[in-house]
């Protein structure tokens, strides 16, 4: 299925990762991520694989005592993004991230979108008004909101707070997004929504989300990754690792025989 | 495929559709011995029961259809789960079109037994075709129980065998049809018979390489015998 | 509850007594807590009506808002002791809340939690337990004395800063608290830096919470006597501090600071030892008029409060 050619977008080379107090959650994982594609994680729970995907953000960082090693190389700068020298901020300027629950910020939808923008200084009213707008086209919300830009974000029901939120991480044009469980917290047409619009979003970036409902991984990703106990069990493009998966481990995970 | 779904029922109805597919495995099975068996002992009753029973081999296919089509609706199946009932629907196509061989080879010996001729046909020459065919088809369904990928290669093997036979027996016919004009019917009769044990051959190969699949996730079908020797020689 | 069904029937009986004695029994408690309540509320209601009783020739009296006080009854006025105690409030919250809410910002944002935090977190809290009359001691020494600025609305100002400030840290500390990590990590995962999350989210959501931490807190400080009879109110003033407003540049004087004062609840006390009745009228009235600018300022609170976790919705 895959012949197309694909470029690596970004990849870990040996990550591991330490909560605070000692607690070897992300264990040597190598891990490639090729750009324009969505690559799923999965695994049961406590495998490690949100904190995994919190690595790529850096949001460890805001939680003292945690504790990377390893790299995370962004292509085709080959910057490693774990580095102490790399700012967190400029970090999350290429790689924005989508909850689990909705949380969209108790201002009005305009505002939600356009916060990314002001926290980077852009304050043209224009700019601001066509940013916001493509976001939300981008989040395939637009028509439902653009007579309401002003009313509060509260106000919209979780599948379109969620597509408002994931215009907010649109907004600021990242290379990769991240989505932490998107769609745990919806229900089934809110879901397929949001499933079509990652579709189509991986065609301007690359994606990588976790997910803890199997069939979603497999309707959604071009890769999938099977985590268990922190460490990487297989890696492999979707059709493979769900028709004939190389590990027993894996399998087993997959037919519902364990987890 | 040894360990347990959590879903206990999930467990049980693949092992009901297992169960059920040995079944139809067994009954075709004897309805080759016995349809055979009617040809050369000249045994009419024996010739109905086998075309009576073909009716049994296709309520069979269609319960199974329905019971794997309900098991993937309801469950999803992914990976190894899925590859098996994916090679179950297909072996049970298989079965039944050799239940219909067997079929059509019983009322071939009802036509036999019936026509008062000079000249019976003699079916010992496609004997050894029939055995081989039998034993295809008894090593797949083997195979299929025991999730055994090994049988395909001896099988393919019979099966060349096989269709040399028929050829064989092709070339016989035709000397024996251009040395005596009165013997064609016969012969004809003999030549549908052995296309029959060949097509059931053709079968039992079949399912011996959706085994393959099942166990191994590799399609061998219509691939070369070198290229199967290689398939068999990775785990 | 394999049981034949004869005893099934009775156990219902049963089960349905069982039911209607608790019932009863929770009607008895919510009767006896209303009572409880009741005595509460109708002792405060008694004692306010007999105040409003007996004040009431003079609270409706206009005389008796703009008047100093006086030796005569008849002629004693508000007028010092409310805008001494509007003077004191303002210096209270300039001096309690930019400090307190900052503290507070700081040691939930920026300071690492550690042993030391926790210590600073409890003995805020229990700064808010200190009777008055020691902060009352403190300011003699450090403001009056030591810094010299005498007994002042600035000294009182400061004193009653101190008072409820652990009130603004530990409330401005929960309001901070209640916004929600989920938020907090949306900002920083947009790239926004501490301090933009502070600003634009911290700050901004827990508005409401402080604002309502302050009104409490100032609710409480308007009532205070001891600390500022300690630092020397007078009781008898018959001046109005200097205007802050002037007609020569810069339009602004702090003359009023240092100026002597006194504040309502010390006027309202000063009136009520004296032995003549009259007096006691003017000391009612004064009451009242407390206890409307407390509740006023309550309501006020909680409307604020109201309105402002419209918006929000956690």
């Amino acid at each position: 299925m895959n012949t197309t050619t694909q470029s690596l977008k970004a990849e870990t080379r040996n990550l591991n990762f330490f909560y605070n107090g000692g607690n070897h959650a992300v264990k040597n994982v190598s891990m490639p991520l090729y750009e324009n594609k969505i690559t799923a994680l999965i695994g049961p729970s406590g495998c490690g694989k949100s904190t995994f995907l919190r690595c790529f953000n850096r949001m460890h960082d805001l939680y003292p005592g945690n504790k990377y090693e390893g790299q995370i190389v962004m292509h085709p700068d080959n910057t490693n993004i774990l580095e102490q020298g790399v700012d967190a901020i400029e970090v999350r300027m290429r790689i924005s991230m989508v909850f689990q629950k909705p949380n969209p910020f108790p201002k009005s939808i305009y505002e939600n979108v356009a916060y990314g923008l002001r926290v980077r200084g852009e304050n043209n009213k224009r700019m601001l008004d066509d940013k916001v707008e493509e976001a939300l086209k981008g989040a395939a919300i637009w028509n439902e909101v653009k007579d309401r830009l002003q009313d509060l974000a509260f106000n919209l029901s979780g599948g379109q707070q969620q597509r408002l939120c994931i215009a907010r991480a649109l907004a600021t044009e990242p290379e990769i997004m991240l989505f932490d469980e998107p769609t745990s917290a919806l229900d089934p047409i809110a879901t397929a929504n949001i499933e079509e619009l990652m579709s189509e979003l991986k065609n301007k970036l690359t994606i990588l989300v976790v997910t803890h409902n199997m069939q979603q991984a497999a309707r959604v990703s071009d890769y999938t990754a099977y985590m268990y106990l922190g460490e990487m069990m297989e890696y492999g493009d979707t059709d493979t690792i769900f028709t004939r998966p190389t590990r027993k481990e894996t399998e087993d995970y997959i037919t519902g025989k364990f987890g | 495929m040894s360990s347990e779904h959590i879903y206990k029922q999930y467990d049980n109805e693949l092992e009901a559709v297992r169960a059920k597919v040995l079944e139809m495995g067994s009954l075709v099975e004897q309805q080759i011995v016995d349809a055979l068996e009617s040809l050369v002992s000249h045994d009419t009753k024996l010739a109905e029961t086998v075309i009576k029973r073909d009716h049994m081999v296709n309520a069979l296919e269609v319960q199974i259809d329905e019971d794997c089509s309900y098991i993937i609706a309801r469950r999803q199946p992914a990976a190894g789960d899925l590859r098996i009932i994916l090679m179950m629907i297909k072996t049970i196509t298989d079965l039944e079109r050799i239940g219909d061989e067997a079929a059509k080879i019983a009322r071939f010996s009802q036509k036999t037994i019936e026509t008062d001729r000079m000249w019976k046909p003699r079916f010992a020459e496609i004997k050894l075709m029939a055995t081989l065919a039998r034993e295809m088809l008894h090593m797949s369904l083997d195979a299929f129980a025991r999730s055994d990928a090994t049988k395909v290669l001896p099988i393919a093997q019979m099966d060349e065998q096989v269709d040399e036979q028929y050829q064989t027996t092709i070339r016989q016919l035709i000397t024996f049809m251009l040395e005596d004009p009165r013997t064609i019917s016969m012969s004809l009769e003999v030549l549908f018979v052995s296309k029959a044990i060949e097509r059931i051959g053709d079968h039992a190969k079949n399912i011996s390489e959706y085994v393959v699949y099942m166990v191994k996730g590799k399609d061998v079908r219509h691939i070369s015998m070198e290229e199967m020797e290689e398939v068999a020689k990775q785990p | 509850m394999n049981q034949p069904q004869a005893s099934t029937l009775k156990n219902l009986d049963e089960v349905r007594a069982m039911i209607k004695r608790h019932k009863f029994n929770d009607y008895i408690f919510s009767v006896i807590g209303l009572l409880c309540l009741m005595v509460g509320l109708i002792t405060l209601l008694i004692l306010f009506i007999d105040l409003i009783q007996s004040g009431y020739p003079k609270l409706i009296s206009a005389d008796f808002y703009t008047n100093f006080p006086s030796r005569r009854a008849a002629n004693a006025g508000l007028l010092s002791a409310l805008i001494g105690s509007t003077l004191v409030m303002l210096v209270t919250f300039v001096s309690a809340v930019p400090i307190g809410v900052m503290a507070a910002i700081y040691l939930e944002e920026y300071a690492k939690k550690n042993w030391l935090s926790d210590l600073i977190e409890i003995n805020v809290s229990n700064l808010a337990a200190v009777p008055s009359i020691i902060y009352g001691l403190l300011a003699l020494g450090l403001f009056v004395y030591m810094l010299g600025f005498g007994q002042s609305i600035l000294t009182a100002g400061l004193t009653l800063g101190l008072l409820i400030m652990p009130v603004v840290i530990v409330s401005t500390r929960e309001a901070i608290r209640s916004i929600p990590v989920a938020i907090r990590e949306a900002a920083y995962a947009v790239g926004a830096t501490k301090w933009q999350v502070v600003h634009d989210h911290v700050i901004r959501y827990s508005f409401g919470g402080i604002l309502t931490g302050v009104i409490i807190g100032m609710a409480r400080a308007i009532g205070e006597t001891a600390p500022i009879i300690t630092i020397g109110a007078l009781t008898f003033i018959a001046f109005l501090p200097p205007s802050p407003i002037t007609d020569t540049v810069p339009f602004i004087n702090f003359e009023w600071l240092s100026s002597g004062f006194t504040v309502l609840p010390i006027q309202m006390f000063s009136w009520l030892s004296r032995p003549n009745e009259a007096f006691h009228v003017n000391a009612a009235a004064a009451g009242v008029i407390i206890i409307l600018v407390t509740l006023l300022m309550n309501g006020f609170a909680i409307r604020m409060r109201y309105k402002m976790r419209q918006n929000i919705k956690w």
